[in-house]
């Protein structure tokens, strides 16, 4: 992994390489460069959980010609840049990727709720059918329960590989004055999973910067699962373009027909 | 071209979060929790979140400034902790030690507190101190 990555720099087949490196005992995204190349070898795959496709988007930003190189360290990291080229924040023709899978996103255990939250709301574990044994009310109150925690950090979306809107509206002036509460619950979360259909690729990093332990990851499942349905579209698996690109020449959106 | 990840802690609250400041060419452009970090794990508030937009803001106070004939007027560090300095001696003089008070706050360091406290009871002379969280 170090060499290839020395190698790239040196033959200036990426001008950045996006990995991790570990400081004071922290796996933390480092930027390795053609001029700091001996850290190459503290260049390290390890757990933790960064978006780098997501820091990749800010350099391309600042310097649309720099090649970039990114570790994808998880299997949801290819996915994400797909849906990132589907979506123009980044040119596949300026992207180098070196595989280092070691860790899975569905390697954790799965999570036992405490008590009260088994009674009242719905478990991080929890797979949309097991949600579905609800009945409508039921799970609306249990929905309630999760969403009335929130804390508005924000953290869900900043974290985002795929949130990538210039202007979110859940901060447009248009749509939330300054000075004002931030959207009530629950617009603000089912704006997000309206947001999040075709792009979300379910990496977990939303559930896990939620500070509320709120069930995020199983609202975008729902979500995701409605676009495998409706448009028989499999977010991430291909940088091809999805039926939710409105723009351009080409009409590309093909509902097919739900039978109920 | 100049990128890197800079670990610091949130000078916020007293939770003290991990985060990582993002920097680009010696500006931070963004701010990023510590997964790994025992306190935070991972997860910040809003405050927290947008460290990197008070560090820029062009209304930060970069500077000491003293205020003199009702006014702020912009100084240097030495001459802003002399006239604090003189006007301290003046009011103790006047109105004695106990007319300070020392708060404190949970956002410094246990060190610093400890400093404050020393300095309101060794130079001061007074048992005032409080704490911010009780104001
Ligand atoms: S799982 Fe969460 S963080 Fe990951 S892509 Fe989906 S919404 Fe974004
Ligand atoms: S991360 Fe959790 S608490 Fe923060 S805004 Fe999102 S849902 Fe709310
Ligand atoms: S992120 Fe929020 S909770 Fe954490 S130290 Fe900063 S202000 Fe406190």
């Amino acid at each position: 992994m170090q060499a290839q990555v020395e190698q790239w720099l040196k033959e200036g087949k990426v001008d950045i390489f996006i990995g991790y490196k570990k400081v004071d005992g922290h796996v933390m995204p480092h930027f390795f460069t053609k001029e700091n190349i001996d850290e190459v070898k503290d260049l390290v795959a390890g757990q933790a959980h960064y978006s780098l496709e997501k820091v990749a988007t800010k350099v391309a930003a600042e310097h649309p010609d720099m090649k970039i190189g990114i570790l994808l360290a998880r299997d949801c990291n290819q996915q994400a840049l797909h849906v990132l080229y589907v979506w123009n924040q980044l040119n596949p023709n300026q992207i180098q990727t070196l595989e280092a899978f070691e860790a899975s996103s569905d390697s954790e255990q799965p999570e036992v709720s405490a008590p009260y939250k088994q009674q009242m709301g719905l478990g991080k574990s929890m797979a949309p059918k097991d949600m579905e044994a609800f009945d409508h009310a039921e799970r609306f109150s249990r929905w309630m329960y999760e969403f009335s925690k929130c804390l508005k950090c924000y953290g869900c979306r900043n974290i985002c590989p795929v949130c990538f809107c210039k202007e979110c509206s859940l901060e447009h002036k248009d749509l939330v004055r300054a000075g004002n509460l931030p959207p009530e619950i629950p617009i603000f979360h089912l704006v997000r999973a309206v947001h999040m259909a075709g792009r979300c690729i379910d990496c977990g990093l939303c559930e896990e910067a939620c500070p509320s332990d709120i069930p995020l990851r199983l609202l975008y499942r729902k979500v995701d699962e409605i676009v495998q349905d409706v448009f028989d579209y499999e977010t991430g698996t291909s940088p091809d373009q999805s039926p939710f690109s409105v723009l351009g020449e080409k009409v590309v959106l093909e509902p097919i027909p739900i039978n109920e | 071209m100049d990128y890197k990840f800079v670990p610091s802690v949130c000078p916020y609250c007293g939770t003290g979060c991990g985060v990582l400041f993002e920097v680009i060419d010696g500006k931070i452009v963004g701010t990023l929790p510590n997964k790994t970090h025992p306190v935070n794990e991972g997860k910040l508030c809003i405050k927290g979140w947008n460290m990197h937009e008070y560090v820029n803001s062009f209304m930060r106070l970069k500077q000491p400034l003293v205020k003199t004939f009702g006014r702020f007027i912009k100084t240097e560090w030495d001459e802003a902790i002399q006239v604090t300095a003189d006007r301290f001696k003046k009011i103790i003089d006047k109105h004695g030690p106990d007319s300070v008070g020392v708060l404190v706050s949970a956002k410094i360091t246990n060190e610093e507190n400890y400093l404050a406290q020393k300095f309101a009871r060794a130079v001061i002379g007074t048992n005032n101190v409080d704490h911010c969280a009780r104001l």
